[in-house]
């Protein structure tokens, strides 16, 4: 069980080794990639097999927490943690490019590896520094994938996007100072005993809102998101699928931690719902505005994220399915959405008339929209449903607001995503644009996904409900990192 | 009018702070982990500076992930700048002050930077200090003399197996007794050169990699091409 | 009467580093002075969190310096800036870089201009028209190069 920590140290030693290699071995160095994230992700598949019924956690280097770094397996994490691997497996770059430059590939190769590395060990760790830090790594490896294009814009876009992360990271920090200051810990579950009687006050809820802006960059909330569009109109689509896809999604988890180990029953839920309200509005309303493919699904895809921070804004177990299945879901769209704009990246109106050049990639875009609105049965319809079903069950006036703001959004989407398919089914003014298979493949992967998802919806949602209860239990949290319930104030053997 | 509503920003961020503050305990924070770290560190990790102990063993998976993190902005930059056209105009050479000055100060600083690693676990220090000052004993010299630049292969290798250095020994530890970077080795006696087990070794790895990362880095920079716009 | 110790002035000299840095940070008009205003905004955020570990009249974690039986400082804040420092100075480092790429194919590096010239690259190499009217950067009207024309799709690499 301690091997889990391998799907995580495993890509950083490659992406360590990735340069020498690639001067001694072009195709070793090419290979070892895929090759190791598979590796990693057949771990972590075992692993979801063997620990079936209870989480656990991992320490580092023999010293029990809270002295040492844990990582806190449960489902949940596990899930995101396979994700992390499997998606960055499937959106690699495969370029079979005439003009091929080794080294700039053993350097994207490198990044990518960082960036599975960085995302996988956010997913299972239990320190918050750690967090931190894994965090920081999946910033700065996801400029470098930016920027790959090595254009005028790609690189004012990267410009700003680091500007903004950089202000997040260091909110961030002062929050988590704020956290130790006033706990004495970084450890979350120790966090989680300490919250009830040192976070209650505002400068507990001072250091949410700070760590919640900082996070928050990367999951694209308002108003830190500001670089959304720009990066996504400038990135290759395939990264910009991998950001808005996961990594937001891992932004998102680690504010789910936070909200549920450490900040329960404090006022902190109805920040997160105020916060996800605003950038709901702001998305679909900007997507609707939009003229080009790109950016169009990167607002839709801000909404998106706004609607998974009101799912876990709504407390209880309801409220973490409810943003785990729009999470999920929304990670497997955009990431489709995003491979067809590979070719789709120009303006709308250039697209016209496409259905009759590209029925594959149309008739996935029209998949994929219509489980992105709601339609049942796709998945999207329950999604959404549940959601708007926590909502109604608050009852308290900022929840209602969200629901109608959730409602008003939707249709919105239904504006827009459908004026577009009517545009790809009118008239053909300009040269048809066809998809490459390696871009096709992938979209048409996760379409079948998709579909499987509508048939299976009943087992895969009892599956969901059994882990968004074992992720919502902050006691079986702080009981499985603490067996014995003896925090710090005794002194731990070493092994 | 965008001056005002900066410093109306500017002034509200600070006043929250200032709040914020006042509201903690400051100068008696709730040190639940420090002081027990403070307690046990010198006989479970044998290393007399605490911080190091901290760095290396007790938080030494935040010391990879920080490591990475310096790799991947190293690999960002040499992605983003690239390498320079051979034929490119070059910086002059520096003149008689500073060559003799770059010359003079490569041996210290050399000497400064070592130090500071291989003492580390027990001075103030470590790793990344002493790698810092190993980046700047070799950047003096291109600073010093702009046509000799670092011959970056051998810095890719320094870097690349420093890096799985680390790895390896955390792996080591994982293999042999089960948890990922737990310190090997007998801890020694508090104070001495040879103790606290396998940190002097993971302290090294770090200090070779920041080192040649830095100074590579610091080169690709510096080589951004003379007499552009 | 306030009672001034040195400490003291550190918690609100950290604090002021911070509002120095995010004034700059919003008021700044040229790329690498935001950039500066970043290093003052982290400079101060590593101040604050190592001042969250201080003891009055301690010692430093160091076994066997100093009195003995004086307390030691808190090592976790101190671990904890030495990685947020390391990870500053790659970000800036990395920042660096990519604005000496900027003003390489740009020639400048005022945000406004640079902004409304981003605009209308992406315009162009999307065949939308460039914008104007309300997404203009505030106080200045942007003149696109005469009538918009659509170009057809460009094969891409």
């Amino acid at each position: 069980m301690n091997g889990v920590v391998l799907p995580v140290v495993l890509p950083l030693l490659a992406a360590f080794l990735m340069q020498p290699l690639a001067h001694k071995s072009g195709v070793t160095a090419r290979l070892l990639g895929p090759l190791v994230l598979a590796i990693g992700l057949a771990m972590l598949v075992q692993t979801w097999h063997l620990a079936q019924t209870d989480p656990f956690t991992v320490t580092f280097g023999g010293f029990a927490p809270p002295l040492g770094i844990v990582f806190y397996v449960d489902r949940l994490a596990l899930i995101f943690a396979i994700a992390a691997q499997l998606f960055t497996l499937l959106l690699w770059g495969w370029s079979m490019d005439a003009q091929f430059d080794g080294e700039k590939k053993a350097r994207e190769d490198a990044l990518m590896l960082l960036l599975a590395a960085s995302a996988t060990g956010l997913a299972l760790s239990g320190d918050l520094f750690n967090v931190y830090v894994f965090y920081e790594l999946m910033a700065v490896s996801s400029f470098g994938l930016v920027v790959l294009k090595d254009t005028g814009p790609a690189q004012i876009a990267t410009l700003r996007y680091l500007l903004i992360s950089a202000f997040g990271s260091v909110i961030a920090l002062l929050g988590i100072a704020f956290l130790y200051a006033q706990t004495g810990t970084l450890n979350l579950a120790q966090l989680g005993e300490l919250a009830p009687k040192a976070l209650h006050g505002p400068a507990g809820l001072a250091a949410f809102a700070f760590m919640l802006i900082g996070f928050g960059v990367k999951a694209e909330l308002f108003p830190v998101n500001t670089w959304v569009p720009e990066v996504y109109a400038v990135a290759p689509a395939r990264i910009a699928g991998l950001l808005a896809g996961l990594i937001s999604k891992l932004a998102a988890l680690v504010v789910l931690r936070l909200l549920v180990v450490v900040y329960q029953d404090t006022p902190a839920p109805q920040l997160l719902l105020v916060l996800g309200t605003l950038t709901v509005l702001v998305g679909d309303f900007s997507a609707w505005r939009s003229k080009d493919f790109p950016r169009m699904i990167s607002y839709s895809s801000i909404a998106q994220l706004g609607l998974v921070f009101i799912g876990f804004s709504i407390p209880g177990p309801l409220g973490v399915l409810a943003g785990l299945s729009v999470a999920l879901h929304h990670l497997l769209i955009k990431s489709g959405m995003f491979m067809l704009a590979t070719r789709w990246s120009g303006s709308l109106d250039r697209l016209a008339g496409c259905a009759k050049s590209a029925p594959v990639a149309t008739g996935l875009y029209l998949l994929f929209a219509l489980s992105l609105v709601g339609v049942p049965p796709m998945p999207g319809f329950w999604a959404k449903l549940l959601i708007m079903t926590g909502l109604a069950q608050e009852g308290s006036v900022v929840y209602l607001v969200a629901l109608g703001v959730v409602l008003l959004g939707s249709i919105v989407k239904v504006h827009y995503l459908f004026r577009f398919a009517l545009k790809l089914y009118g008239r053909a003014d300009l040269p048809p644009v066809r998809h490459s298979l390696m871009e096709l493949g992938p979209a048409a992967l996760i379409g079948i996904a998709i579909i499987a998802a509508t048939i299976f919806t009943v087992p895969i949602g009892e599956r969901l409900r059994a882990v968004a209860e074992q992720a919502a239990d902050r006691d079986a949290y702080i009981s499985t990192v603490f067996p014995d319930h003896k925090t710090a104030a005794v002194s731990e053997d070493r092994r | 009018m965008r001056r005002f509503a900066a410093l109306l920003f500017a002034g509200g961020l600070g006043f929250v702070l200032l709040v914020i503050v006042t509201q903690l305990n400051l100068g008696q924070t709730p040190m639940i982990v420090g002081q027990e770290m403070l307690n046990v560190a010198g006989a479970q990790v044998g290393a007399a500076n605490i911080v190091t102990s901290v760095l290396l063993a007790y938080r030494g998976f935040d010391t990879l992930g920080e490591l990475s993190v310096l790799f991947a902005a190293a690999t960002v930059i040499g992605l983003v700048l690239g390498h320079r056209r051979s034929n490119a105009a070059v910086d002059p050479d520096g003149g008689f002050v500073l060559q003799a000055g770059a010359d003079l100060l490569f041996p210290l600083l050399l000497v400064v930077g070592c130090n500071i690693i291989l003492y580390g676990h027990l001075t103030p220090g470590g790793g990344f200090q002493g790698g810092v000052i190993l980046a700047a004993a070799f950047f003096v010299g291109v600073l010093g003399r702009p046509s000799t630049g670092l011959d970056h292969s051998v810095i890719e290798v320094i870097e690349g197996f420093a890096g799985s250095a680390f790895i390896a020994v955390g792996l080591w530890a994982l293999f042999a007794e089960g948890e990922f970077l737990m310190p090997m080795l007998d801890p020694g006696t508090v104070g001495d050169l040879i103790s606290a087990g396998t940190l002097p070794l993971l302290s090294l790895a770090l200090g070779l990699k920041v080192g040649s990362e830095l100074a590579g880095l610091m080169t690709s920079l510096a080589n951004t091409e003379a007499g552009d716009p | 009467m306030i009672h001034l110790d040195y400490v003291t002035i550190l918690y609100v000299g950290a604090i002021g580093l911070l509002a120095i840095g995010a004034a700059g940070l919003v008021i700044c008009n040229n790329f690498f002075r935001i950039l500066l205003a970043l290093v003052v905004l982290e400079a101060g955020a590593n101040l604050l969190l190592v001042l969250m570990g201080y003891r009055g009249d301690a010692k430093a974690p160091i076994l066997g310096f100093g009195p003995d039986g004086a307390q030691m400082v808190d090592p976790i804040p101190q671990t904890l800036v030495l990685t947020a420092i390391v990870i500053g100075v790659a970000v800036q480092a990395l920042a660096v870089s990519i604005l000496v790429r900027v003003f390489r194919s740009y020639g400048t590096l005022d945000i406004r201009e640079l902004k409304a010239r981003f605009e209308h690259d992406i315009a162009v190499e999307m065949g939308i028209e460039p914008p104007r009217g309300g997404e203009a950067p505030a106080g200045g009207r942007i003149q696109s190069s005469g009538p918009p024309n659509f170009r057809p799709p460009e094969s891409h690499s």
